[in-house]
């Protein structure tokens, strides 16, 4: 039931989106909202709690993405959030961005780094992953300090983790 | 029995009152004497008081007292005592001796069978005595197997509770042995947890403080070229 609804509100984003003809702004701008939707806890309960009335609710979507996301972004976020949908938001996001890329004959690749990729790197990044798994992808990065170091990879349900943090979780490991 | 002691005392009943009977006639004698005298006093006519001083008188009158032989009793005694005593013989044969002879043979018999009684008795005895001593034998026996199956069984009592108890601290000790090994690789474990703990710490410290900004673009394009590298 809760995937049936992820995937019709994304599929509704991706519509709304599509038709709007700013898709990949959108895109971007509802990733960033889900990424700050998931770290930040306050904002979370706050938007996905029923005792809160809906007027309160839209009104902190409005103050957050006024002058910070389009007006299509602010509006689809405004409608999950009015739908009572706010906890699914980032996995209808998840849902919407690769209904997008697949659309455009590509996956999702999200990678957690503890410091941004520039252009360059995520071009020579999509291409490695072309390589080595045949996949066209688009990247997406996440901000993760918890990474410490290099990258974490995300295709689906494969993982390519070169983080710092894993190979200290290795030595700890090893201790045992 | 009682037939043969009535015989033994009829026999000298008998004589006995033979004898009674008998004494009259016998002692006659002394009924004599006075007629002697008197046939010699009226012999010599009427009597007076001269006459008992004659002299001839008086011997004639003495010879009245004069004992008849000593040896040689009167023909009467001689008679009346043959046949008593042929008939107390006859009586004596006939009646005293068998059943004389019947108590002494009665006695015998008594005797022996008595004897043999005893002999019956004796031989009971010795066969009670060797049943007795068999029987005190076999108890003697049985009370030494019973000791020794008693000692038996507490020798085996004996050694189980030892091998028991032996068992029981070989397992304590064991127990202890093992908890004491769990507890050394408990301790162990939670010591080498802790410097593990404390090694990470430190080294994610310094890994933190050494990650700048060209160090962090250094891991991803190594994790780059990684990627690249591997032939998924």
């Amino acid at each position: 039931m809760a995937d049936a609804a992820v995937a019709g509100y994304a599929e509704a984003l991706f519509a709304v989106a599509s038709v709007e003809g700013d898709l990949s702004a959108v895109e971007d701008e509802l990733f960033d909202f889900a990424q700050a939707f998931r770290s930040n806890d306050e904002l979370r309960t706050t938007l996905a709690d029923d005792n809160v009335p809906a007027a309160r609710r839209l009104q902190v979507v409005d103050d957050l993405l006024d002058d910070r996301a389009s007006a299509t972004t602010s509006s689809l976020v405004a409608m999950v959030v009015g739908a009572g949908r706010a906890a699914e938001l980032p996995a209808i996001v998840d849902a919407f961005i690769e209904r997008s890329a697949a659309s455009r004959n590509k996956a999702v690749a999200t990678v957690r780094s503890a410091i941004a990729l520039t252009a360059d790197q995520r071009e020579r990044l999509a291409a490695a992953i072309r390589t080595s798994t045949g996949k066209d992808v688009e990247i997406r990065v996440v901000e993760d300090p918890s990474v410490l170091g290099g990258v974490v990879t995300e295709i689906g349900d494969d993982i390519i983790d070169g983080s710092v943090r894993r190979r200290l979780n290795q030595l700890r490991e090893s201790f045992r | 029995m009682r037939n043969q002691r009535n015989r033994l005392l009829a026999a000298p009943l008998l004589a006995l009152v033979v004898l009674v009977a008998l004494a009259g006639p016998a002692s006659a004698s002394g009924d004599s004497v006075g007629a002697c005298m008197a046939e010699h006093l009226e012999a010599h006519g009427e009597l007076d008081s001269h006459l008992l001083h004659d002299e001839a008188v008086q011997d004639e009158l003495e010879k009245c007292f004069e004992a008849p032989s000593p040896i040689l009793p009167e023909l009467n005694e001689i008679i009346w005592g043959g046949g008593a005593f042929l008939i107390l013989f006859v009586l004596m044969v006939k009646k005293g001796f068998p059943a004389v002879q019947g108590a002494m043979d009665a006695r015998a018999n008594r005797i022996r069978s008595d004897l043999d009684e005893a002999d019956r008795a004796k031989l009971e005895a010795q066969s009670v005595k060797s049943d007795y001593e068999a029987r005190l034998a076999d108890a003697k026996a049985e009370a030494s197997r019973l000791i020794d199956e008693a000692r038996g069984d507490a020798e085996k009592v004996r050694a189980d509770l030892v091998a028991r108890a032996e068992a029981d601290a070989a397992g304590i000790r064991e127990r202890a042995a093992a908890e004491s090994d769990a507890a050394k690789a408990q301790a162990i474990a939670d010591l080498r947890a802790e410097v593990a703990s404390i090694a990470l710490g430190a080294a994610e410290r310094v890994v933190q403080s050494s990650l700048d900004a060209e160090v962090q673009g250094n891991l991803i394009d190594a994790y780059i070229d990684e990627v690249a590298g591997a032939d998924g």
